[in-house]
């Protein structure tokens, strides 16, 4: 495939999932949909390119550690053909498989159940450590928030990877600069990003989260990265690619009505 | 019933054991929160330094750490002092007890510790616990007891929380005992009156009787090693035809041994049964030598036979 070719397809795929993700959330008249939308190119990339669940039993790690943004992990897994569309219908439904917050005793793709945020990193430095152990040549990846840091754990976590050297662990900060009442900025400020990371001894890179050659850029690094934990720091904007919901701290949880997922659909699909 | 072993530490049984199990079993590994010397994880580490892993002041890293090896096919143990380590409620709900992952959980130091204090002593980490769907809650007395407990844990595949508390005590059982979750062991068999209790804390029940016994009153003693599952049944047919019971706990009563017993009755027709409480309520520990503590707390058998005789109106 040609490279234009390749991008094409890779934006084409990041609209379908975006699409889905509003029909899930309309449909379940509930549910995250800004910081769903800004992780969209990132899950596209891990896992149609890296293809993270391509052998189930020997595959690598994948924590969303930012579980309200499980909408965006459903979609892809869905666009996976890996849940049944009856599943993707009923998500927020009582017995679904597709809870709120994802839930790894009912869905098996889901390596870890999360919600209560800035738990899944130390998970993930387990897995790590584990892989190393297995001598696996498996790589851990965990996605976190940038409201999510404001969490004392993630530092915890950050200066245990900083101190052990794990290299097979890799980190995505979905930098989308809001959090759930308002700006990060406003509520506690969680800046300077590169300075902090970089003071716990970790590789930190910074790309557009949306780009596609950044986020390939990027995780090439993270492949020949040999001493330290890499993070990725992803510029996002919340609510990518739906106008009225870009950079609104309204459209952190807010409710679709008819109207906004007919406009939502409109501007996905034009 | 065995009493006269020479007197052990619960911790060091653990520590040894420990290492034990860890040359049986490769998928062992140890997670320590800079507490390897006090809660006797140092000798696996020493054994075993690549299944190994200091976190430092940092539990609830450590928990998630744990979290991440267990879903892994790893058997990770988890140890600090019971008050902190059940501290970190939410990492433990959440990572573990929602995800269902069997990792392990040793919180020492529970009860009347000693000069350290209330912020280190663990008073309510067993209902904290017991809390959680999902966990077993299990607290052994004696040697043979933690033995049996932590072999169970290694290959039950849930996740557990076992509390060993760091007094020096002997032996109660054989080491044909088996240890089965939830169903209880009446150690001195009686026919009205019994005193219920948990962890080391036995021992003194077991001395009260014999004091009690001096004043005529035959007393029996009833060890509760499973907190979660707690088989009702089985604690119903041990309660039956008794009239006075006093439950004895290092712990709040909420949640605790004390509640479990109020249970039970409710859940049965044992409806005479007077049944009086011993335990840390509204009240958290202070410093002072464990004897000391216990004896201004009411613990000591002395006080444990006393408070039967008289709570009971039983003094002649």
């Amino acid at each position: 495939m040609s490279k234009k070719n390749k991008l094409n397809q890779f934006y084409l795929n990041s609209n379908k999932i975006r699409l889905y993700i509003i029909e899930m959330l309309f449909r379940a008249q509930s549910g995250h949909s800004g910081p769903s939308l800004s992780i969209v190119e990132i899950l596209n990339y891990l896992f149609f390119q890296k293809k993270i669940y391509k052998n189930f039993n020997n595959r690598h790690n994948f924590v969303l550690s930012k579980g309200h943004a499980v909408p965006a992990l459903y979609s892809v897994l869905f666009n996976l053909n890996l849940i049944s569309k009856k599943s993707f219908e009923s998500y927020r439904e009582i017995g679904s498989k597709l809870q709120g917050h994802p839930d790894r005793t009912k869905l098996k793709y889901i390596e870890l159940g999360t919600g209560a945020l800035g738990q899944g990193l130390s998970v993930s430095i387990g897995f790590a450590l584990a892989n190393s152990m297995l001598k696996k040549n498996r790589k851990s990846f965990c996605l976190i928030g940038d409201g999510e840091i404001q969490e004392g754990q993630i530092w915890e976590a950050a200066m245990y990877a900083g101190a052990h050297r794990i290299n097979n662990l890799c980190v995505i900060l979905d930098n989308n600069k809001m959090q759930n009442e308002t700006y990060t900025k406003n509520t506690l400020d969680v800046m300077p990003l590169k300075k902090k990371w970089e003071a716990f001894n970790w590789k930190v890179l910074e790309i557009d989260g949306h780009s596609y050659l950044e986020i390939h850029s990027a995780f090439k690094k993270f492949y020949n990265e040999k001493k330290r934990p890499t993070i990725i720091i992803a510029n996002t904007v919340k609510g990518k690619g739906i106008s009225f919901m870009e950079n609104s701290a309204l459209w952190h949880s807010k409710v679709l009505n008819k109207k906004d997922y007919i406009k939502a659909k409109k501007e996905l699909t034009k | 019933m065995i009493t006269n072993l020479k007197k052990k530490a619960l911790r060091n049984i653990f520590g040894e054991h420990l290492v034990y199990l860890g040359k049986k079993n490769k998928k062992i590994c140890v997670v320590s929160c800079d507490l390897k010397s006090a809660t006797k994880t140092s000798g696996f580490f020493k054994a075993f330094p690549k299944r190994s892993f200091e976190v430092g002041i940092a539990e609830a890293n450590g928990l998630g750490v744990a979290t991440g090896l267990a879903l892994k096919g790893f058997v990770p143990i988890i140890s600090s002092f019971g008050a902190f380590i059940t501290g970190k409620f939410l990492e433990i709900r959440t990572s573990i007890s929602y995800n269902n992952v069997p990792v392990k959980i040793i919180g020492t130091h529970g009860g009347f510790i000693g000069k350290d204090g209330a912020t280190q002593s663990g008073t309510q980490d067993l209902s904290l616990m017991s809390s959680l769907p999902n966990f077993d809650v299990f607290q052994p007395c004696s040697p043979i007891e933690t033995i049996k407990i932590l072999n169970y844990i290694i290959k039950s595949g849930k996740p557990s929380y076992v509390r060993i508390c760091r007094n020096e005590v002997g032996e109660v059982y054989n080491k044909n005992f088996k240890f089965i979750p939830g169903i209880h062991k009446e150690l001195i068999k009686s026919k009205f009156n019994t005193i219920i209790s948990s962890g080391p804390l036995i021992f003194n029940c077991i001395e009260a009787t014999k004091i009690l016994r001096k004043k005529k009153i035959q007393a029996g003693v009833i060890n509760v090693n499973s907190l979660k599952p707690f088989n009702f049944k089985s604690m119903e047919r041990l309660l039956k035809n008794k009239k006075n019971v006093l439950v004895v706990e290092d712990h709040v009563s909420h949640g605790g041994l004390s509640s479990l017993i109020y249970e039970t009755i409710a859940k049965s027709k044992l409806n005479k049964i007077n049944v009086k409480s011993l335990n840390l309520d509204e009240k958290f520990s202070e410093s002072g030598t464990p004897s000391d503590l216990e004896k201004a707390n009411g613990f000591d058998p002395k006080s444990i036979a006393k408070i039967f005789y008289e709570k009971f109106k039983l003094a002649k």
